[in-house]
Protein backbone atom coordinates (compact mmCIF):
# COMPACT_ATOMS: atom_id res chain seq x y z
CA UNK A 1 0.00 0.00 0.00
CA UNK A 2 0.95 3.25 -0.72
CA UNK A 3 2.48 5.80 2.00
CA UNK A 4 -0.91 8.20 1.82
CA UNK A 5 -3.37 5.87 1.43
CA UNK A 6 -1.90 3.49 4.13
CA UNK A 7 -2.04 6.95 6.56
CA UNK A 8 -5.47 7.53 5.44
CA UNK A 9 -6.84 3.93 6.63
CA UNK A 10 -5.39 4.73 10.22
CA UNK A 11 -6.12 8.42 9.99
CA UNK A 12 -8.26 9.96 12.82
CA UNK A 13 -10.86 10.93 11.07
CA UNK A 14 -11.11 7.68 9.25
CA UNK A 15 -14.54 7.35 10.40
CA UNK A 16 -15.88 10.27 9.19
CA UNK A 17 -18.11 10.56 5.76
CA UNK A 18 -15.89 10.87 3.11
CA UNK A 19 -18.45 13.86 1.76
CA UNK A 20 -17.52 15.80 4.66
CA UNK A 21 -13.70 15.87 4.13
CA UNK A 22 -13.83 16.13 0.70
CA UNK A 23 -16.30 19.75 1.21
CA UNK A 24 -13.43 20.55 3.57
CA UNK A 25 -9.87 19.32 1.80
CA UNK A 26 -11.36 20.06 -1.94
CA UNK A 27 -12.99 23.62 -0.39
CA UNK A 28 -9.64 24.79 1.05
CA UNK A 29 -7.69 23.66 -2.31
CA UNK A 30 -10.79 25.88 -4.91
CA UNK A 31 -10.53 28.25 -1.85
CA UNK A 32 -6.56 28.63 -2.48
CA UNK A 33 -7.07 28.63 -5.81
CA UNK A 34 -9.48 31.10 -6.33
CA UNK A 35 -8.57 34.12 -3.76
CA UNK A 36 -5.49 36.59 -4.10
CA UNK A 37 -2.35 34.14 -3.94
CA UNK A 38 -1.05 37.04 -1.56
CA UNK A 39 -2.23 37.19 1.26
CA UNK A 40 -5.04 34.12 0.08
CA UNK A 41 -2.38 31.60 0.12
CA UNK A 42 -0.32 32.29 3.83
CA UNK A 43 -3.65 31.96 5.31
CA UNK A 44 -5.67 29.15 3.79
CA UNK A 45 -2.21 27.10 4.14
CA UNK A 46 -1.66 27.90 7.70
CA UNK A 47 -5.38 26.81 8.22
CA UNK A 48 -4.67 23.35 6.24
CA UNK A 49 -1.69 22.72 7.73
CA UNK A 50 -3.36 23.12 11.71
CA UNK A 51 -6.06 20.97 10.39
CA UNK A 52 -3.81 18.44 9.06
CA UNK A 53 -1.31 18.63 12.14
CA UNK A 54 -3.54 19.34 14.98
CA UNK A 55 -7.59 17.49 14.74
CA UNK A 56 -6.47 15.29 11.70
CA UNK A 57 -3.40 13.62 13.34
CA UNK A 58 -1.17 13.51 10.77
CA UNK A 59 2.39 12.46 11.55
CA UNK A 60 4.28 16.18 10.99
CA UNK A 61 7.03 13.55 9.10
CA UNK A 62 4.66 11.78 6.73
CA UNK A 63 3.18 14.93 5.42
CA UNK A 64 6.41 16.56 4.77
CA UNK A 65 7.26 13.14 2.47
CA UNK A 66 4.23 13.74 1.10
CA UNK A 67 4.15 17.54 0.42
CA UNK A 68 7.90 17.48 -0.96
CA UNK A 69 6.78 16.07 -3.90
CA UNK A 70 4.57 18.88 -5.31
CA UNK A 71 6.46 21.80 -3.81
CA UNK A 72 9.88 20.49 -5.97
CA UNK A 73 7.49 20.40 -8.52
CA UNK A 74 6.10 23.85 -7.59
CA UNK A 75 9.67 25.44 -7.98
CA UNK A 76 10.65 23.57 -10.71
CA UNK A 77 7.32 25.44 -12.66
CA UNK A 78 8.05 28.42 -11.05
CA UNK A 79 11.49 28.90 -12.85
CA UNK A 80 10.58 29.92 -16.53
CA UNK A 81 8.09 32.63 -14.90
CA UNK A 82 11.38 34.10 -13.99
CA UNK A 83 12.43 35.12 -17.32
CA UNK A 84 11.29 36.61 -20.91
CA UNK A 85 11.88 35.04 -24.15
CA UNK A 86 12.12 37.05 -27.28
CA UNK A 87 11.31 40.93 -25.81
CA UNK A 88 13.15 44.17 -26.38
CA UNK A 89 15.82 43.34 -23.50
CA UNK A 90 17.08 40.38 -25.70
CA UNK A 91 16.43 36.72 -26.09
CA UNK A 92 16.51 35.18 -22.90
CA UNK A 93 16.34 38.32 -20.13
CA UNK A 94 14.76 38.29 -16.57
CA UNK A 95 11.15 39.17 -16.91
CA UNK A 96 10.18 42.81 -14.69
CA UNK A 97 7.60 41.21 -12.47
CA UNK A 98 8.82 37.25 -12.69
CA UNK A 99 10.12 36.85 -9.22
CA UNK A 100 6.47 38.52 -8.34
CA UNK A 101 4.41 35.97 -10.24
CA UNK A 102 7.00 33.04 -9.56
CA UNK A 103 5.98 33.74 -5.64
CA UNK A 104 2.78 34.46 -5.92
CA UNK A 105 2.17 30.98 -8.07
CA UNK A 106 3.95 29.08 -5.37
CA UNK A 107 1.93 30.62 -2.78
CA UNK A 108 -1.16 29.28 -4.37
CA UNK A 109 0.22 26.02 -5.71
CA UNK A 110 1.82 24.81 -1.91
CA UNK A 111 -1.70 25.99 -0.42
CA UNK A 112 -3.75 24.11 -2.83
CA UNK A 113 -1.76 21.54 -2.75
CA UNK A 114 -1.79 20.87 0.51
CA UNK A 115 -5.94 21.11 1.09
CA UNK A 116 -5.84 17.94 -1.44
CA UNK A 117 -3.27 16.28 0.75
CA UNK A 118 -5.97 16.53 4.09
CA UNK A 119 -8.19 14.46 2.45
CA UNK A 120 -6.09 11.97 0.66
CA UNK A 121 -4.28 11.66 4.47
CA UNK A 122 -8.01 10.95 6.11
CA UNK A 123 -9.70 9.58 3.18
CA UNK A 124 -8.84 6.03 1.94
CA UNK A 125 -9.56 5.56 -1.78
CA UNK A 126 -11.82 2.18 -0.91
CA UNK A 127 -13.54 4.59 1.16
CA UNK A 128 -14.69 7.06 -1.63
CA UNK A 129 -15.26 4.69 -4.98
CA UNK A 130 -17.84 2.67 -4.23
CA UNK A 131 -19.90 6.02 -2.89
CA UNK A 132 -19.32 7.23 -6.58
CA UNK A 133 -21.94 5.65 -7.89
CA UNK A 134 -24.65 7.28 -5.61
CA UNK A 135 -22.54 10.67 -7.10
CA UNK A 136 -23.77 9.41 -10.87
CA UNK A 137 -20.72 7.95 -12.15
CA UNK A 138 -22.09 4.77 -13.86
CA UNK A 139 -21.43 1.45 -11.72
CA UNK A 140 -18.75 -0.14 -14.75
CA UNK A 141 -16.55 2.87 -14.36
CA UNK A 142 -16.37 2.63 -10.25
CA UNK A 143 -16.08 -1.51 -10.46
CA UNK A 144 -13.24 -0.87 -13.46
CA UNK A 145 -11.39 1.50 -10.88
CA UNK A 146 -11.75 -0.48 -7.72
CA UNK A 147 -10.30 -3.68 -9.73
CA UNK A 148 -7.15 -0.95 -10.62
CA UNK A 149 -7.26 -0.43 -6.64
CA UNK A 150 -7.09 -3.76 -6.06
CA UNK A 151 -5.13 -5.19 -8.24
CA UNK A 152 -2.79 -1.81 -8.70
CA UNK A 153 -0.69 -2.60 -5.08
CA UNK A 154 -0.25 -6.20 -6.07
CA UNK A 155 1.28 -5.26 -8.99
CA UNK A 156 3.41 -2.47 -7.49
CA UNK A 157 4.59 -4.48 -4.94
CA UNK A 158 5.60 -7.73 -7.59
CA UNK A 159 7.34 -5.10 -9.27
CA UNK A 160 9.37 -3.96 -6.34
CA UNK A 161 9.93 -7.95 -5.79
CA UNK A 162 11.13 -8.27 -9.27
CA UNK A 163 13.36 -5.04 -9.23
CA UNK A 164 15.43 -6.56 -6.11
CA UNK A 165 16.16 -9.72 -7.89
CA UNK A 166 17.35 -7.77 -11.55
CA UNK A 167 19.70 -6.08 -9.31
CA UNK A 168 20.61 -9.29 -7.48
CA UNK A 169 21.17 -10.55 -10.87
CA UNK A 170 23.90 -7.77 -11.85
CA UNK A 171 20.47 -6.15 -14.04
CA UNK A 172 20.94 -2.71 -13.26
CA UNK A 173 24.96 -2.52 -14.19
CA UNK A 174 25.04 -1.26 -17.34
CA UNK A 175 22.76 0.68 -19.82
CA UNK A 176 22.28 -2.07 -21.92
CA UNK A 177 21.42 -4.32 -18.74
CA UNK A 178 19.13 -1.62 -17.25
CA UNK A 179 17.25 -1.09 -20.63
CA UNK A 180 16.49 -4.81 -20.65
CA UNK A 181 15.09 -5.03 -16.87
CA UNK A 182 13.03 -1.79 -17.53
CA UNK A 183 11.56 -3.60 -20.36
CA UNK A 184 11.67 -7.03 -18.30
CA UNK A 185 9.91 -4.62 -15.59
CA UNK A 186 7.05 -3.55 -17.74
CA UNK A 187 6.19 -6.83 -19.60
CA UNK A 188 6.31 -8.62 -16.31
CA UNK A 189 3.74 -6.21 -15.20
CA UNK A 190 1.37 -6.94 -17.85
CA UNK A 191 1.08 -10.53 -18.02
CA UNK A 192 0.48 -10.72 -14.51
CA UNK A 193 -2.00 -8.06 -14.49
CA UNK A 194 -3.66 -10.10 -16.97
CA UNK A 195 -3.08 -13.16 -15.00
CA UNK A 196 -3.80 -11.59 -11.83
CA UNK A 197 -7.48 -10.48 -13.64
CA UNK A 198 -7.81 -14.27 -15.10
CA UNK A 199 -7.55 -15.86 -11.83
CA UNK A 200 -10.33 -13.18 -9.99
CA UNK A 201 -12.15 -14.10 -13.16
CA UNK A 202 -12.50 -17.92 -12.37
CA UNK A 203 -12.84 -16.98 -8.44
CA UNK A 204 -15.59 -14.91 -8.84
CA UNK A 205 -17.42 -17.24 -11.62
CA UNK A 206 -17.69 -19.78 -8.81
CA UNK A 207 -19.11 -17.58 -6.53
CA UNK A 208 -21.85 -16.45 -8.88
CA UNK A 209 -20.68 -13.22 -10.35
CA UNK A 210 -23.11 -11.18 -12.46
CA UNK A 211 -21.07 -8.80 -13.85
CA UNK A 212 -21.61 -6.24 -10.63
CA UNK A 213 -18.43 -6.10 -7.44
CA UNK A 214 -20.31 -5.71 -4.72
CA UNK A 215 -18.77 -4.54 -1.24
CA UNK A 216 -19.51 -3.86 2.30
CA UNK A 217 -19.40 0.43 2.21
CA UNK A 218 -19.36 1.20 6.00
CA UNK A 219 -22.53 3.31 6.92
CA UNK A 220 -21.78 6.47 8.53
CA UNK A 221 -23.75 9.79 8.76
CA UNK A 222 -23.09 13.27 7.59
CA UNK A 223 -22.34 15.74 10.37
CA UNK A 224 -24.03 18.56 10.03
CA UNK A 225 -21.73 20.35 12.83
CA UNK A 226 -18.87 19.11 10.65
CA UNK A 227 -20.36 21.08 7.66
CA UNK A 228 -21.67 23.97 9.16
CA UNK A 229 -17.81 24.38 10.40
CA UNK A 230 -16.62 23.57 7.22
CA UNK A 231 -18.59 26.27 5.65
CA UNK A 232 -17.94 28.69 8.63
CA UNK A 233 -13.87 28.23 8.22
CA UNK A 234 -13.80 28.43 4.59
CA UNK A 235 -16.22 31.84 4.71
CA UNK A 236 -13.55 33.11 7.63
CA UNK A 237 -10.89 32.24 5.14
CA UNK A 238 -12.72 34.58 2.33
CA UNK A 239 -13.64 37.17 4.59
CA UNK A 240 -10.12 37.39 6.22
CA UNK A 241 -7.77 37.65 3.17
CA UNK A 242 -10.24 40.11 1.33
CA UNK A 243 -10.44 42.34 4.41
CA UNK A 244 -6.04 42.38 4.65
CA UNK A 245 -6.13 43.04 1.10
CA UNK A 246 -8.29 45.95 1.05
CA UNK A 247 -6.76 47.43 4.26
CA UNK A 248 -2.88 46.71 3.76
CA UNK A 249 -2.48 45.88 -0.35
CA UNK B 1 4.34 16.69 -17.24
CA UNK B 2 1.44 16.67 -14.52
CA UNK B 3 0.34 19.76 -13.76
CA UNK B 4 0.60 20.57 -10.34
CA UNK B 5 -2.83 21.27 -8.27
CA UNK B 6 -3.03 24.54 -8.22
CA UNK B 7 -0.64 26.01 -10.52
CA UNK B 8 -3.52 26.94 -13.25
CA UNK B 9 -5.82 29.67 -12.67
CA UNK B 10 -9.72 28.96 -11.89
CA UNK B 11 -11.05 29.83 -15.23
CA UNK B 12 -8.50 27.48 -17.16
CA UNK B 13 -8.94 24.86 -15.01
CA UNK B 14 -12.69 24.62 -15.37
CA UNK B 15 -12.16 25.20 -19.22
CA UNK B 16 -9.76 22.67 -19.70
CA UNK B 17 -12.13 20.37 -17.46
CA UNK B 18 -15.08 21.13 -19.95
CA UNK B 19 -12.90 20.74 -23.00
CA UNK B 20 -12.01 16.96 -21.38
CA UNK B 21 -15.20 15.88 -20.79
CA UNK B 22 -16.76 14.98 -24.44
CA UNK B 23 -13.28 12.68 -24.50
CA UNK B 24 -14.07 10.87 -21.52
CA UNK B 25 -18.16 10.62 -21.56
CA UNK B 26 -17.24 8.92 -24.83
CA UNK B 27 -14.80 6.37 -23.43
CA UNK B 28 -17.23 6.09 -20.98
CA UNK B 29 -20.18 5.15 -23.03
CA UNK B 30 -18.17 2.86 -25.02
CA UNK B 31 -16.45 1.75 -21.42
CA UNK B 32 -20.31 0.79 -20.64
CA UNK B 33 -20.95 -0.71 -23.60
CA UNK B 34 -18.42 -3.27 -23.76
CA UNK B 35 -19.00 -4.17 -19.82
CA UNK B 36 -22.31 -4.94 -20.22
CA UNK B 37 -21.66 -7.00 -23.56
CA UNK B 38 -18.99 -8.94 -21.44
CA UNK B 39 -18.94 -8.41 -17.65
CA UNK B 40 -15.98 -10.60 -17.82
CA UNK B 41 -14.33 -7.67 -19.33
CA UNK B 42 -14.28 -5.32 -15.90
CA UNK B 43 -11.54 -7.36 -14.62
CA UNK B 44 -9.49 -7.12 -18.26
CA UNK B 45 -10.16 -3.70 -18.06
CA UNK B 46 -9.31 -2.90 -14.73
CA UNK B 47 -5.86 -5.18 -14.80
CA UNK B 48 -5.06 -3.21 -17.71
CA UNK B 49 -5.80 0.02 -15.93
CA UNK B 50 -3.67 -1.13 -12.95
CA UNK B 51 -0.96 -1.92 -15.99
CA UNK B 52 -1.28 1.70 -16.79
CA UNK B 53 -1.19 3.24 -13.27
CA UNK B 54 2.13 0.84 -12.63
CA UNK B 55 4.07 1.93 -15.61
CA UNK B 56 4.33 5.78 -13.83
CA UNK B 57 6.54 3.67 -11.29
CA UNK B 58 9.04 2.37 -14.41
CA UNK B 59 11.78 4.66 -13.88
CA UNK B 60 13.73 4.71 -17.37
CA UNK B 61 17.19 5.55 -18.12
CA UNK B 62 17.11 8.81 -20.41
CA UNK B 63 19.19 9.57 -23.53
CA UNK B 64 20.75 12.37 -21.53
CA UNK B 65 21.74 10.15 -18.54
CA UNK B 66 18.96 10.99 -16.28
CA UNK B 67 16.27 9.62 -15.11
CA UNK B 68 12.35 9.97 -15.44
CA UNK B 69 9.00 7.73 -15.81
CA UNK B 70 7.24 6.59 -19.01
CA UNK B 71 3.39 8.43 -19.39
CA UNK B 72 2.47 4.96 -20.82
CA UNK B 73 -0.03 6.48 -23.17
CA UNK B 74 1.25 5.45 -25.98
CA UNK B 75 1.46 1.59 -25.23
CA UNK B 76 -2.27 2.11 -23.75
CA UNK B 77 -3.52 3.37 -27.25
CA UNK B 78 -2.20 0.88 -28.79
CA UNK B 79 -3.11 -1.95 -26.66
CA UNK B 80 -6.33 -0.69 -25.47
CA UNK B 81 -7.83 2.16 -27.89
CA UNK B 82 -7.92 5.67 -27.14
CA UNK B 83 -11.86 5.91 -26.08
CA UNK B 84 -10.80 3.38 -23.68
CA UNK B 85 -8.02 4.92 -22.51
CA UNK B 86 -9.72 8.55 -21.72
CA UNK B 87 -11.28 6.53 -18.44
CA UNK B 88 -8.36 4.65 -17.82
CA UNK B 89 -6.59 7.77 -17.81
CA UNK B 90 -8.45 9.79 -15.75
CA UNK B 91 -9.03 7.19 -13.27
CA UNK B 92 -4.82 6.76 -13.41
CA UNK B 93 -4.52 9.97 -13.08
CA UNK B 94 -7.15 10.64 -9.89
CA UNK B 95 -5.39 7.72 -8.35
CA UNK B 96 -1.63 9.68 -8.73
CA UNK B 97 -3.38 12.66 -7.28
CA UNK B 98 -4.74 11.46 -3.98
CA UNK B 99 -2.21 8.50 -3.50
CA UNK B 100 0.73 10.30 -5.17
CA UNK B 101 0.08 13.48 -4.65
CA UNK B 102 0.99 13.83 -8.37
CA UNK B 103 -0.81 16.46 -10.56
CA UNK B 104 -3.83 17.50 -8.99
CA UNK B 105 -7.78 18.12 -8.46
CA UNK B 106 -8.09 21.31 -9.67
CA UNK B 107 -5.35 20.54 -12.76
CA UNK B 108 -7.70 16.91 -13.80
CA UNK B 109 -8.93 18.04 -16.61
CA UNK B 110 -5.76 19.65 -18.34
CA UNK B 111 -3.60 16.59 -17.31
CA UNK B 112 -6.38 14.36 -18.69
CA UNK B 113 -6.63 16.73 -22.30
CA UNK B 114 -2.87 16.36 -22.62
CA UNK B 115 -2.03 13.08 -20.71
CA UNK B 116 -5.63 10.78 -21.51
CA UNK B 117 -6.67 12.41 -24.70
CA UNK B 118 -3.98 13.93 -26.82
CA UNK B 119 -1.17 12.08 -25.80
CA UNK B 120 -3.22 8.73 -27.15
CA UNK B 121 -4.75 9.76 -29.68
CA UNK B 122 -2.09 10.76 -31.43
CA UNK B 123 0.07 8.29 -30.76
CA UNK B 124 -2.51 5.79 -31.93
CA UNK B 125 -3.25 7.69 -35.25
CA UNK B 126 0.47 7.42 -35.93
CA UNK B 127 0.04 3.70 -35.17
CA UNK B 128 -2.43 3.11 -37.55
CA UNK B 129 -0.82 5.61 -39.78
CA UNK B 130 2.14 3.35 -39.80
CA UNK B 131 0.23 -0.16 -39.94
CA UNK B 132 -2.26 1.44 -43.19
CA UNK B 133 1.37 1.55 -44.98
CA UNK B 134 2.79 -2.08 -44.09
CA UNK B 135 5.62 -0.65 -41.84
CA UNK B 136 6.69 -3.28 -39.61
CA UNK B 137 4.84 -3.46 -35.91
CA UNK B 138 8.06 -2.60 -34.31
CA UNK B 139 8.43 0.97 -36.50
CA UNK B 140 5.03 1.56 -35.54
CA UNK B 141 5.00 0.90 -32.04
CA UNK B 142 8.10 3.59 -31.78
CA UNK B 143 6.43 6.27 -33.67
CA UNK B 144 2.94 5.66 -31.84
CA UNK B 145 4.68 5.90 -28.21
CA UNK B 146 7.13 8.47 -29.36
CA UNK B 147 4.34 10.87 -30.90
CA UNK B 148 2.06 10.06 -28.01
CA UNK B 149 4.70 11.48 -25.88
CA UNK B 150 5.45 14.40 -27.16
CA UNK B 151 2.10 15.24 -28.05
CA UNK B 152 1.34 14.78 -24.33
CA UNK B 153 4.22 17.61 -23.73
CA UNK B 154 2.92 19.98 -26.95
CA UNK B 155 -0.33 20.43 -25.36
CA UNK B 156 1.47 20.48 -21.77
CA UNK B 157 3.84 23.73 -23.36
CA UNK B 158 0.50 25.26 -24.35
CA UNK B 159 -1.70 24.70 -21.67
CA UNK B 160 1.15 26.52 -19.49
CA UNK B 161 1.74 29.10 -22.28
CA UNK B 162 -2.15 30.02 -22.28
CA UNK B 163 -1.90 30.31 -18.31
CA UNK B 164 1.10 31.96 -18.37
CA UNK B 165 1.69 34.50 -21.22
CA UNK B 166 5.04 35.95 -21.92
CA UNK B 167 4.99 39.70 -20.15
CA UNK B 168 6.83 40.91 -23.37
CA UNK B 169 6.00 38.63 -25.99
CA UNK B 170 2.65 37.27 -25.03
CA UNK B 171 1.17 33.60 -25.65
CA UNK B 172 3.80 33.01 -28.33
CA UNK B 173 6.80 34.12 -26.32
CA UNK B 174 5.18 31.93 -23.49
CA UNK B 175 5.21 28.97 -26.04
CA UNK B 176 8.56 29.39 -27.12
CA UNK B 177 9.74 29.12 -23.42
CA UNK B 178 8.19 26.29 -22.36
CA UNK B 179 8.20 24.80 -25.69
CA UNK B 180 12.24 24.81 -25.27
CA UNK B 181 12.51 23.87 -21.69
CA UNK B 182 10.55 20.65 -22.49
CA UNK B 183 12.67 20.20 -26.01
CA UNK B 184 15.13 19.88 -23.67
CA UNK B 185 14.18 17.51 -21.92
CA UNK B 186 11.60 15.41 -23.15
CA UNK B 187 12.48 14.48 -26.86
CA UNK B 188 15.05 12.45 -25.43
CA UNK B 189 12.63 11.02 -23.02
CA UNK B 190 9.88 10.79 -26.26
CA UNK B 191 12.70 8.35 -27.43
CA UNK B 192 13.39 6.67 -24.47
CA UNK B 193 10.01 5.72 -24.04
CA UNK B 194 9.71 4.78 -27.83
CA UNK B 195 12.50 2.82 -26.99
CA UNK B 196 11.33 0.64 -24.29
CA UNK B 197 7.70 0.38 -25.60
CA UNK B 198 9.47 -1.58 -28.41
CA UNK B 199 11.41 -3.44 -25.85
CA UNK B 200 8.11 -4.08 -24.10
CA UNK B 201 6.02 -5.12 -27.09
CA UNK B 202 9.11 -7.71 -28.48
CA UNK B 203 8.82 -9.45 -24.99
CA UNK B 204 5.36 -9.36 -24.91
CA UNK B 205 5.22 -11.12 -28.50
CA UNK B 206 7.08 -13.95 -27.02
CA UNK B 207 5.15 -14.48 -23.61
CA UNK B 208 1.26 -13.34 -24.31
CA UNK B 209 1.00 -13.31 -28.12
CA UNK B 210 -2.48 -14.38 -27.26
CA UNK B 211 -3.11 -11.60 -25.30
CA UNK B 212 -1.89 -9.33 -27.94
CA UNK B 213 -3.73 -11.16 -30.80
CA UNK B 214 -7.17 -10.65 -28.93
CA UNK B 215 -6.29 -6.60 -28.28
CA UNK B 216 -5.44 -6.39 -32.02
CA UNK B 217 -2.51 -5.54 -31.48
CA UNK B 218 -0.50 -8.88 -33.31
CA UNK B 219 -2.04 -11.10 -35.98
CA UNK B 220 -2.23 -14.89 -36.56
CA UNK B 221 0.79 -16.04 -38.30
CA UNK B 222 -0.02 -18.36 -41.42
CA UNK B 223 0.98 -21.88 -39.21
CA UNK B 224 -0.82 -20.37 -36.23
CA UNK B 225 -3.63 -20.05 -38.51
CA UNK B 226 -3.73 -23.37 -39.67
CA UNK B 227 -3.48 -24.93 -36.87
CA UNK B 228 -6.27 -23.26 -35.22
CA UNK B 229 -8.30 -24.01 -39.07
CA UNK B 230 -7.61 -27.67 -38.50
CA UNK B 231 -8.91 -27.88 -34.68
CA UNK B 232 -12.09 -26.83 -35.52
Amino acid sequence: MLPIDAAAHSSRWRRRHPLEKAVLGVGLTVTAVCLPPWPGGPIVAAATLALLLGPAGVAGRQLWRAFRIPLGFCFTGALPLLFSVGGPAGFVAMAPDGPRHAAELLLRTSAASLGVLLFAFTTPVSDVLPRLVRAGVPAPVVDVALVMYRIGFLLLDSLARVRQAQAARLGNTGRAAAWRSVAGLAATSFVRAFDRAARLQSGLAGRGYDGTLRVLVPETALSRRFLAGTAALLASLVAVTLVLKELYL
Amino acid sequence: MHIAEGFLPPLHAVAWGAASAPFVLHGVRALTREVKANPESTLLLGAAGAFTFVLSALKIPSVTGSCSHPTGTGLGAILFRPPVMAVLGTITLLFQALLLAHGGLTTLGANVFSMAVAGPWAGYAVYRLLRGTRAPLMVAVFFGAFFADLVTYCVTSVQLALAFPDQATGFTGSLVKFGEIFALTQIPLAVSEGLLTVLVVRLLMQSSKSDLIRLGVAKLTSGKANQEATVR
